[in-house]
């Protein structure tokens, strides 16, 4: 039986009103902070930061958000379960970093995912893998986010500097002694 | 359009044309998908690109440089891996900052340790989604498996900056 990871709405919208509430705060701060130090010239110098990122992310955020979508539908969770319960030795790290990857969305979204494959049995190597991949290396982040703010060259320099480190992170897991419960 | 926008447009033209071929109900899945994305992304942006310019605005000339520039070393990294664990919330707040810290002179290898310590060691991240849902456990495990991994991927980007032509990465 697949496990069904994905959160209740009430609890994604939950996290979208604490994200919002979060970042409003955030820009509202800093944008006092900036108007009381720097005055209305520090204002209208951040706006026109604002605005010159805004034209860079809009042509390249709808094609983003279509390619995330595509990973997403072309790669069902259950298939990522299936991949992390079949698979063992280094082939079976590899393959859940792989997951860890291309699973979209938020902590609300990956964590529950690996509580899920916990109680099934996988395997805690694969299960660090797969996280630290999706931490490290989510691609709906890094297309949705880290492209369009920090530019593909960036992005692409961060992608390969971390691609091999959650195998590292797995091999390593199951190496540690095993606590008692 | 940019370079960059041509070539996720030609991706997601083809991940687009591949996914037809296998399952046409997918690709309705796939646009549904990236639409409720755009709708949770879209308000947040609009609130993050501001700050984005407030922050750039805000942070010092030169002072990341000081903190952690191009020629900081080690000790630039070992900064950058203290403040990314700190920063709190998505990437909404955590690329914006990096964007602003590049602007005053970071090294783009120290940034890439910043967002590395940020996605592995976030200290709120842990404590709001991870202790409760998967027991300070797992996070322990966690944490002894990955607290080098900022680091590492930091001197892993410097190996390659050394490989590529100067200036290949930066703002």
């Amino acid at each position: 039986m697949p496990p069904s990871p994905s959160p209740p709405a009430p609890l994604r919208q939950a996290a979208q009103r604490t994200s919002l509430a979060v970042v409003a705060a955030l820009s509202a701060a800093s944008g006092l902070a900036c108007w009381l130090l720097r005055g209305s010239a520090g204002l209208a110098e951040a706006f026109g930061i604002a605005w010159s990122l805004f034209l860079t992310i809009l042509p390249v955020l709808g094609a983003a958000l279509l390619l995330a979508g595509f990973v997403q539908a072309g790669i069902a969770k259950e298939t990522i379960a299936r991949w992390l319960g079949a698979e063992s030795g280094l082939s079976g790290l590899l393959v859940a970093t792989l997951a860890g990857i291309a699973t979209p969305g938020g902590p609300m979204a990956a964590f529950p995912l690996v509580l899920a494959l916990a109680a099934g049995g996988a395997d805690r190597g694969a299960l660090i893998a797969y996280i630290t991949g999706w931490s490290l290396n989510g691609l709906q982040r890094i297309l949705v986010w880290e492209v369009p703010i920090l530019g593909p060259e960036f992005a692409g320099l961060r992608f390969l500097a971390s691609l091999p480190l959650p195998v590292l992170a797995g091999l390593i897991a199951r190496r540690l002694p095993r606590w008692e419960r | 359009m940019s370079a960059t926008g041509l070539v996720l447009w030609a991706a997601a033209f083809a991940a687009g044309l591949a996914l037809w071929r296998r399952d046409r109900a997918a690709v309705a899945a796939g646009g549904r998908f990236a639409l409720g994305t755009l709708k949770t992304v879209l308000p947040i942006m609009l609130l993050a690109l501001p700050m984005a310019g407030f922050l750039t605005v805000l942070v010092p000339d030169r002072f990341a440089a000081i903190l952690f520039g191009a020629e900081t070393g080690l000790r630039g990294h070992l900064v950058a891996t203290v403040v990314g664990a700190l920063i709190p919330g998505g990437p909404f707040v955590s690329f914006p900052i990096v964007l602003a810290l590049w602007s005053s002179g970071a090294g783009p290898a120290q940034m890439v340790t910043l967002i590395s310590a940020w996605s592995v060691l976030a200290v709120n991240r842990v404590v709001v989604w991870e202790a409760p849902l998967m027991g300070w456990r797992f996070v322990a495990l966690r944490l002894a498996t990955g607290f080098w991994l900022p680091l590492a991927s930091g001197l892993a980007a410097e190996a390659l900056l050394a490989l590529l032509p100067p200036g290949a990465v930066g703002r």
